[in-house]
Formats: C-alpha cells, sequence, structure tokens
C-alpha cells in the first residue's frame, strides 16, 4: 500500500482520489481490525487501571510527546508561522513508568481516589505499513470523571506508530494533538 | 480609607486569622479588580518573546485584555486589546508580528503606536468628521520593564516599579541575573485553568513550603534517584541530593513588604531539586562561580524555593517556571507558566530545560497536578454557608519574625511559617481598603507593625 501520510499533505487532486480509492480504503481488512483491536485493547488498560501491562505495549524507545497550540494571525497561519509551543508531555519509557509509579504511590492526590477514565479512539486509519512498521491517524476523545461531580474531556488527534513484535504490535511512537488551547482542567493527571 | 466591604473584619494578621468569604464573594473579587489588579505592577510579558518592533504578545491584566506591543523605536508599550468602536476584542492571535490592528468587526485599523490610523468609509459615514486622534487604543497608563520582565500599572500614582519590588528586587536578581546577558523565555506559554480564587496559587507561591512534604509526596518518592528507582541514574533528578533541597529547612521565609514573600534556602551544594533534569543541573553546577560572582553565595546557591510579586507573578528557582494566576472570577483562574532559561545557555541545555520545566511544573507536570487538585476541593468546600464564615488557621511561627543581619533581606522566618502569609493577605486588606497609594502606603507602615509585635 502506499503511502498515505505523505500522501494526505498533496493537493486533493483527481489522481490522489483514484490512489485512495485504489489502495488507501483497501487497507487489508485483517490489518485494520487487528491495528483497531489492539488500539482498543490499549485504551481498556488505561480504563481499568492496568497501568503495568499498559506500559508493556510500549516499546523501549518509545516517544510520547503531546504539544501545545496557539492562535495565531491568519497571515501567518498561511505562511506556518506561529507562536512558540511548549511540551505538555515528552515522555521516554522511564518516565511513562515513573508516572505509573507515582499512581501507584496512593499520594498522587489528583488521582486520589482514581478518576474514571473512558478512553474512545475513532476515525482510525492506517496510512502505512511497511511489513514492519505501520503508521496510523485516529482521533481520540479521552473522558474524566473525577471526584463527586467533576467532569474533564480532552478532544485531540494523534499519530501512532507501531512496530510489530513477533505476533503483536508495540507502539514506539505517539504524537499528540489537543484541541484545547487553553486547556480546561486544572491538570493532565492521567495517561492519554 | 474607605474600606467599602468591610474586608479589614476578614484578615486579622496579628492574630493569624483569614474569614474564607475572601475567596468567594463576587462583591469582593469586582473591587479586587479595581483595587487590587488597577494599581498593582502586573507582568505583561518578557522582552525576549518581542525582539523585533511590531512584534505583539497578547495577554491580561486581570481580566482586561491586553496587547503588548514592540515598537519601532524599541520600546514597549501596551493596550487594551479592545476596538474603542465598539468594543471588539482587536487581535485574537496569542502573538506575532504585524504592522497594524485591525478590527475584525467593522475595521477600524490601529498602528503600532495604539493610533487610530483609518476608519472605513470615514468621508461617506463620518463625512470626515470623526477626531482619530482621540480614538486611539486605550495606553496602559505605565509600562515598566525590570531585567527583561516587562510590567504594566494602571495607575499613575503608584510608586515606580522598583520601589513598588522594594526587597523582592533581591531575590527576583537571583532568578534573572544569573549570568551575563540575562534571560529568555523558552518554548511556549502553558496555560490552563484551574477553578479556585487566584490568591490560593498566589499566597501558596508566596509562603507555603509547608504543603510541599504532603503535598507533592508521590513525586518526590518517585523522583528521588534511589536504587530503589533507577540505579542508573535517571532523566529527571539525576546527579542530584538525593532529597529535596529544603528537607533540611534551613533557610526560611520572607515577606518583602507589598505583599511580595518568598523562601530562600542554603544548600550545602549548587544543586536544584531532585525533579530538575540532570543536564540542566549539571549546568547550574557548571555555571555556580559565575553566579557566586555576581549574586553572592546564598542566592547563587538558592537553585530551589518559591516566590510570589504580589499579586499575581510567581516563579520558583531552579525549575525556572514563572508563572501568573490571571483571575477569572472569585472561583477561576487561568493560569500562564513561562520557562525561563539563562541566554547564554546552550541550545541542547535550553532544550533539556524546556523539558525538564513540563515534566515538573508544566499542566501534567509530575508536582504541578498536585498543588491545583487542593485549590479546587478548598473552593468547592467553600460553597457552604458556614464554611465560608469559619476562620483559617495563619498562625504558622507568629511572634518569630525577625530582620537578619548577614544581608539577606525581608522579615524572615523559619522555613515552614506563615510570616508572608500574613503580610500577603494584610496588603491585601490594605489595598482593597484604600482609596489611594498615598493611603495603600501609609496602611503599609502600620501593618508591620502587626506583624512583627506579636
Amino acid at each position: 500500500m502506499s503511502d498515505l501520510a505523505t500522501l494526505d499533505k498533496a493537493p486533493l487532486t483527481n489522481e490522489k482520489l483514484e490512489k485512495l480509492a485504489a489502495e488507501i480504503y483497501r487497507v487489508p481488512l485483517e490489518l485494520q481490525r487487528e491495528i483497531e483491536q489492539f488500539l482498543y485493547f490499549e485504551a481498556s488498560l488505561l480504563d481499568d487501571w492496568r497501568f503495568r501491562d499498559w506500559l508493556e505495549l510500549f516499546a523501549e524507545d518509545v516517544s510520547y510527546v503531546l504539544m501545545t497550540n496557539t492562535q495565531s494571525q491568519t497571515r501567518d497561519r498561511r505562511r506556518g508561522v506561529h507562536p512558540p509551543l511548549t511540551y505538555i508531555f515528552n515522555e521516554d519509557k522511564y518516565q511513562l513508568e515513573r508516572r505509573v509509579a507515582r499512581l501507584e504511590t496512593g499520594m498522587a492526590w489528583a488521582e486520589e481516589p482514581p478518576s474514571r477514565t473512558r478512553h474512545l479512539v475513532a476515525n482510525l486509519r492506517v496510512l502505512s505499513y511497511d511489513g514492519e512498521v505501520v503508521e496510523t491517524a485516529s482521533n481520540y476523545h479521552i473522558h474524566r470523571a473525577s471526584k463527586q461531580t467533576d467532569i474533564y474531556s480532552f478532544v485531540g488527534t494523534r499519530r501512532d506508530k507501531l512496530r510489530r513484535v513477533g505476533s503483536t504490535w508495540q507502539i514506539f511512537e505517539r504524537k499528540m494533538e489537543l484541541d484545547q488551547f487553553v486547556l480546561v482542567a486544572p491538570n493532565i493527571c492521567i495517561l492519554f | 480609607m474607605d474600606d467599602l466591604l468591610h474586608v479589614r473584619s476578614l484578615v486579622n494578621s496579628r492574630e493569624g486569622t483569614v474569614k474564607p468569604a475572601i475567596y468567594t464573594d463576587p462583591d469582593i473579587y469586582r473591587l479586587e479588580l479595581e483595587r487590587i489588579f488597577a494599581r498593582s505592577w502586573l507582568f505583561l510579558a518578557h522582552e525576549s518573546m518581542i525582539p523585533k518592533a511590531g512584534d505583539f504578545f497578547t495577554t491580561y491584566m486581570g481580566e482586561d485584555a491586553i496587547l503588548v506591543v514592540r515598537q519601532k523605536d524599541g520600546s514597549v508599550d501596551a493596550y487594551l486589546n479592545q476596538c474603542r468602536h465598539r468594543g471588539m476584542r482587536v487581535c485574537h492571535a496569542d502573538g506575532g508580528n504585524t504592522r497594524a490592528f485591525t478590527c475584525p468587526y467593522h475595521g477600524w485599523s490601529y498602528g503600532l503606536d495604539g493610533a487610530l490610523n483609518s476608519v472605513p468609509l470615514e468621508k461617506e459615514a463620518y463625512r470626515d468628521q470623526l477626531d482619530k486622534s482621540k480614538w486611539g487604543l486605550t495606553r496602559v497608563t505605565r509600562v515598566a520593564t525590570y531585567k527583561g520582565l516587562i510590567f504594566g500599572n494602571w495607575d499613575a500614582t503608584a510608586p515606580d516599579l522598583e520601589d513598588y519590588m522594594g526587597d523582592m528586587k533581591w531575590y527576583l536578581d537571583g532568578f534573572l541575573d544569573r549570568r551575563a546577558g540575562g534571560t529568555e523565555v523558552l518554548g511556549g506559554v502553558h496555560k490552563w485553568t484551574i477553578d479556585c480564587n487566584w490568591k490560593f496559587a498566589a499566597e501558596q507561591f508566596c509562603s507555603d513550603q509547608y504543603h510541599a512534604p504532603y503535598t507533592h509526596a508521590s513525586a518526590i518518592q518517585v523522583l528521588q534517584p534511589t536504587t530503589a528507582n533507577k540505579a542508573d541514574g535517571s532523566p529527571l533528578g539525576e546527579g542530584q541530593t538525593a532529597k529535596p533541597v529544603w528537607a533540611d529547612a534551613l533557610g526560611g521565609v520572607q515577606f518583602s513588604g507589598n505583599g511580595h514573600g518568598s523562601a530562600f534556602f542554603f544548600t550545602g551544594k549548587p544543586d536544584a531539586n531532585v525533579w530538575v533534569g540532570g543536564q540542566v543541573s549539571a549546568y547550574f553546577r557548571e555555571h555556580y562561580p559565575e553566579a557566586v560572582e555576581r549574586l553572592g553565595e546564598v542566592r547563587a546557591k538558592r537553585l530551589a524555593g518559591h516566590n510570589t510579586m504580589f499579586p499575581t507573578l510567581s516563579w520558583l528557582n531552579g525549575t525556572q517556571t514563572l508563572r501568573v494566576w490571571h483571575p477569572r472570577g472569585p472561583d477561576k483562574i487561568e493560569v500562564w507558566a513561562f520557562c525561563l532559561g539563562d541566554k547564554e545557555m546552550p541550545d541542547d541545555v535550553k532544550d533539556a530545560l524546556v523539558k525538564s520545566h513540563a515534566r515538573s511544573f508544566g499542566p501534567a507536570g509530575f508536582l504541578e497536578q498536585d498543588d491545583s487538585e487542593n485549590w479546587v476541593e478548598v473552593q468547592k468546600v467553600l460553597k457552604g454557608h458556614i464554611a465560608r464564615k469559619t476562620d483559617f488557621c495563619m498562625q504558622m511561627g507568629r511572634g518569630f519574625e525577625e530582620r537578619r543581619t548577614d544581608g539577606i533581606p525581608g522579615l524572615t522566618n523559619y522555613t515552614f511559617a506563615e510570616t508572608a502569609a500574613r503580610g500577603f493577605y494584610q496588603h491585601w486588606a490594605d489595598m482593597m481598603s484604600a482609596e489611594n497609594w498615598g493611603e495603600i502606603e501609609a496602611l503599609a507602615k502600620a501593618s508591620e507593625k502587626e506583624l512583627t509585635n506579636v
């Protein structure tokens, strides 16, 4: 199959539409289903507070990044210029593990008592697959119910890169964007 | 002094009590916007964020939307981000570079200097009778810069910025002036909301070291580079003293007057806290001699510690976070956090610092997560009628204040003491009840006695 990650950026011409129809829409059903089930499983581990198991789905060399976003002038946006960004998450495997360890202390007060989360994964597209690495695009909606009445919603998009490891997969890159520019939450104390 | 809302009955700095209505009452909040936020020096931006003519950054003074603009002559001005025709927000962008600010509503267009330069259909609609010179953007009365930090003040009679800072300048220098060339903002601005009164956040950074061992227990536990955690050295906390530098409580809290306060620490080595990245802490150690030369040993070693410059500018040494608690009603704030690094830092250290800053005190930071949770819960509890009338205890270390003779300025006390909190709230009450800066300053003199003569 061709590389939709690259193709996505090209203008939408007839040629591109044909290419999409011929190759991308016909991503092998089994591959699509396998990745989908893997990502649903990953989400369920977070929702079930099985954080150690969740870590197992990430490669040792994982990069897990969420950047802030900014509003720029129309003129700047057209030129691809925007005010500077910064990291919300910039985790490697060790940092992710420390976040899990923190939740396990029983003294991470933002998650004590633990909140109830539902990690919804939608609009999954398989962008490329070379026999070893698959790149996906998806949207996420994380619904977090905390304490008695606190409801927080995190919606955004992400690109995941998964590596085939034996008969299963590991995520080795997760690049996320969040639609809220000013975060409407007191913190981010859960994993995305 | 008119004390319109009787706030002086809600704060008793001599006894060390506060009535929590000060965090919830909408009338008090409205008066705060007028008497605190329209009369204090408020942080607007760092000079490094708008280096070139036409560069701008949009921010807030209290709830007022503000444009901070680099002028053609290199100076900085600030304006209300509000069109003079129908009050529309003139600029939506968080920052950028421009030649003009044109209102999206009817197209009034303003220059970098705030002047109204063009009005659509000026001849036809206004019959050429609009005096454009009278309808420029509302200019912030006073703008002043201190070592890269740009401040604004609406009150023409307020003391000059450096007088307003007073002894706090000594502490701020330790943050801004470690190396020749000063500081710059690294990366973008973290922005998030917390459903709590602004004074919880500002007071904690002003005075409260006491919360750290308990509130941040989980972060301290998992970030310490002990063998139980990770023997081969960790990205966070690597090469650091194996406990928070304030754990021995060598140092103290200080109140600088005008509501400002902070903590200072004496440490054996020039070490940052364990949650500062290894590369960053190595940088601090490497440039320690230069910092000693510029600042002296105490401030050079002060690579941890909390600070608030009244009302809403706070920073933490070592993690290099500088933030503003923009008020958004009595029960909400918007936090804007900036990462400050030395201009002379190598690029790879700057990158490491931005990451370290986000991991510790970004909205998903290991430490940051805990603080907001407390403030939100307190604010919820204060929905209760009885809860709002129930005194808070602010008596820690009362009567043990001192003036040091070793050159460390401010009214000081043991690390775990609420001296600066009592000073913070007393100054708040003074500003709220005084009709002008003359009265504020007279009240401040009287208040110092309240704080010291228990």
